[in-house]
């Protein structure tokens, strides 16, 4: 096989991996914006991922997609209402939620596919080629022939940016997660803010599970995000709670993913596969390592709405 | 009964299935799956097992799940307190625990899957999987265009390398100059990462793919149906009905057939702690040709690895992959 179709190869399949974590990253920068650090996103994604699945079963990817948005704000609002409302620990009961959506996940797909699991013959979204764009070598089949899910997430950087930073609602929400008691004093209402970030948080991490499924292997397993929640939040620190910053940390965890599969899948011998596995983090916590004196994160991140920041 | 209800409840959404043993003549038999029994799988096949075991030796069955170390052992000091004559410890790692619960409960035996030694009544059940991977890999060795063929594995545990081995022995017993890849993957649930891994094994080459990697390899069977001109070959169970024009053959562990006929041995009064040893002589290890593809393969390779098949049962052949005794 010639170079360029190893290149376009690892280039299209560093994209793929990314779509899920740029999803779910996203959405956890907005609610890390507004002061909600959401360890229930790895929850959210498994529930999207089973959401998408069941949807997926009866014949229609898109209701899949709703399902999957469903769940994602299921999960965001349960800890939306016990965190910011009942004023728990964000970290127990972010974990709680994660820990609840592996078992009724679970249960949920043992009740629907039986125990012969969702099979492969679920309805997908299958890539789409870009016109035009789609055309140019190398970058065209890398970027522009993906499924939709991927485009959606090359959309949502922009907008997120100007939600976040243009907007009075994100001028609010971001004060709700810096400053919740000074912004409570200039009259903004932190919870609803908080609340509203979570679930657009919630949202789309239900999207990127759905993304799983629908995008990529289509099929459900369980615990099959295999903590891809988790990346999604190292990735937020790593884009510094920046949108643009976000995408770039996202494509970086999908290259060093590819580039382990491609390098095993060489059959180069010498280096042990665990640290293969282990690049994508490792890298992370290079980069992590070298921008810590830059990155900041909200200063009532993980706070109660009353505590002084 | 009230423990294994309790670790039950611990364990999150766990299936809970089986019914609950009742005090009585009627031999029981409970078993310890190490994750769920919905995995189309390992798990599964153990359950259906159990189940086959009530309905065909009429015994009292019930079933737990146990993640952790702690709780795998909780769960059979359990049973056996309450008087089970046989608990499966669904893995190698039950192993260990069996052996610290065993010494207390001389009634009861204990059978370890892919366990490692006999210790009082604690019995290894082992499947010499790599007889029938040898032939899987004679397949692939004959019928690969690239001379390259390909592994996905879950975890690098030794039954696992033991399959491979033998994938890999019987390939090059075809085809001396083939070329092996092997990619692991750390996880049996993550299938997008088992779909990623065995694209990233197809663009260099590969054209032959053999798994051991439970649900994650649904991601194998995935990507090979979206890939013209390759094949895959299926792990533990007949898959056959994942990819029906692209599995050549599944190389097939017939749990049910392994437990009842241990169950039997006990209930006869006829058990002595051995290695439960199972091959193809046994038919619990299988190779399993997928009949929709078997038209499109050649006469003579069907015939040469049948042979071989005959002569690994005979013992004529052995595949190399095998434990000393």
């Amino acid at each position: 096989m010639s170079d360029d179709a190893i290149l376009i190869g690892f280039g299209a399949a560093t994209v793929r991996v990314a779509t899920p974590l740029l999803l779910a990253a996203l959405g956890e920068t907005v609610s890390e914006r507004g002061g909600v650090l959401n360890l229930g996103i790895e929850g959210a994604m498994l529930g999207g991922a089973l959401g998408a699945a069941v949807g997926a079963a009866q014949g229609s990817a898109v209701v899949g997609l709703a399902l999957a948005v469903a769940a994602g704000l299921v999960a965001a609002l349960l800890l939306a209402a016990v965190s910011v409302w009942g004023r728990a620990d964000q970290i127990i009961a972010g974990t709680a939620v994660t820990l609840a959506a592996v078992g009724v996940t679970g249960l949920v797909a043992q009740r629907t596919f039986g125990s012969a699991g969702a099979g492969l013959e679920l309805a997908t979204l299958q890539p789409v080629e870009v016109p035009l764009l789609g055309a140019i070598p190398v970058v065209g089949p890398v970027l522009f022939r993906q499924s939709l899910l991927t485009y959606l997430g090359y959309l949502l950087i922009p907008l997120t940016w100007w939600l976040l930073y243009r907007t009075r609602f994100g001028l609010e929400l971001r004060a709700s997660g810096e400053a919740p008691t000074s912004a409570r004093a200039a009259g903004v209402a932190v919870r609803w803010r908080r609340t509203a970030g979570a679930l657009l948080g919630g949202a789309l991490a239900g999207l990127g599970g759905a993304s799983l499924v629908l995008a990529q292997v289509g099929t459900f397993t369980e615990k099959m995000t295999a903590g891809r929640g988790f990346i999604a939040i190292a990735i937020v620190v790593l884009g510094r709670w920046h949108p643009g910053g976000v995408a770039l940390a996202a494509l970086l965890f999908g290259a060093a993913t590819a580039l382990q599969y491609l390098v095993q899948a060489s059959g180069l011998g010498g280096v042990p596969w665990q640290l293969l596995l282990a690049l994508p983090y490792l890298l992370a916590l290079v980069a992590l390592a070298s921008a810590v004196g830059r990155a900041r994160a909200p200063a009532g991140l993980a706070r109660d709405d009353q505590e002084e920041s | 009964m009230r423990r294994a209800i309790v670790t039950c409840l611990l364990l999150l959404g766990a299936a809970c299935g089986g019914e609950s043993a009742t005090p009585g003549d009627t031999l029981r038999v409970g078993l310890v799956t190490p994750g769920s029994v919905a995995d189309a799988a390992w798990n599964a096949g153990a359950f259906a097992g159990l189940e086959q075991l009530r309905d065909s030796l009429l015994v009292d069955i019930s079933h737990v799940e146990a993640r952790t170390p702690a709780e795998q052992e909780e769960a059979l000091r359990s049973y056996a307190a309450q008087g089970y004559a046989i608990v499966f410890g669904h893995g190698f790692e039950f192993q260990q625990p069996a052996e610290r619960v065993a010494a207390e409960f001389p009634n009861t035996v204990f059978a370890i899957t892919s366990g490692q030694r006999v210790a009082g009544q604690v019995v290894p059940i082992v499947f010499r999987i790599h007889e029938a991977t040898y032939l899987l890999g004679r397949m692939a060795g004959a019928l690969t265009r690239t001379n390259t063929i390909g592994f996905l594995g879950g975890m690098e545990l030794p039954p696992i390398v033991l399959g491979l081995r033998g994938w890999e022995e019987g390939a090059r017993a075809e085809n001396p100059a083939v070329d092996s890849r092997v990619t692991w993957l750390n996880s049996f649930d993550d299938a997008a990462a088992g779909k990623e891994a065995t694209l990233a094994m197809l663009r260099l080459g590969v054209d032959q793919v053999h798994h051991n990697a439970d649900a994650a390899a649904l991601g194998a069977f995935s990507a090979v149906r979206e890939t013209p001109g390759v094949l895959i070959y299926g792990a533990n169970a007949n898959q056959a009905s994942l990819a029906p024009d692209r599995v050549a053959a599944s190389a097939v562990i017939d749990l049910p057939r392994a437990m009842l006929l241990l169950t039997r041995e006990v209930l006869a009064g006829e058990f002595v702690p051995k290695v439960e040893s199972f091959g193809l002589e046994s038919d619990v290890v299988r190779f399993e040709l997928n009949d929709r593809m078997r038209d499109t393969l050649s006469t003579a390779l069907v015939q040469r690895v049948m042979l071989a098949r005959d002569s690994i049962i005979k013992g004529l052949l052995v595949v190399a992959g095998t434990p000393a005794p």
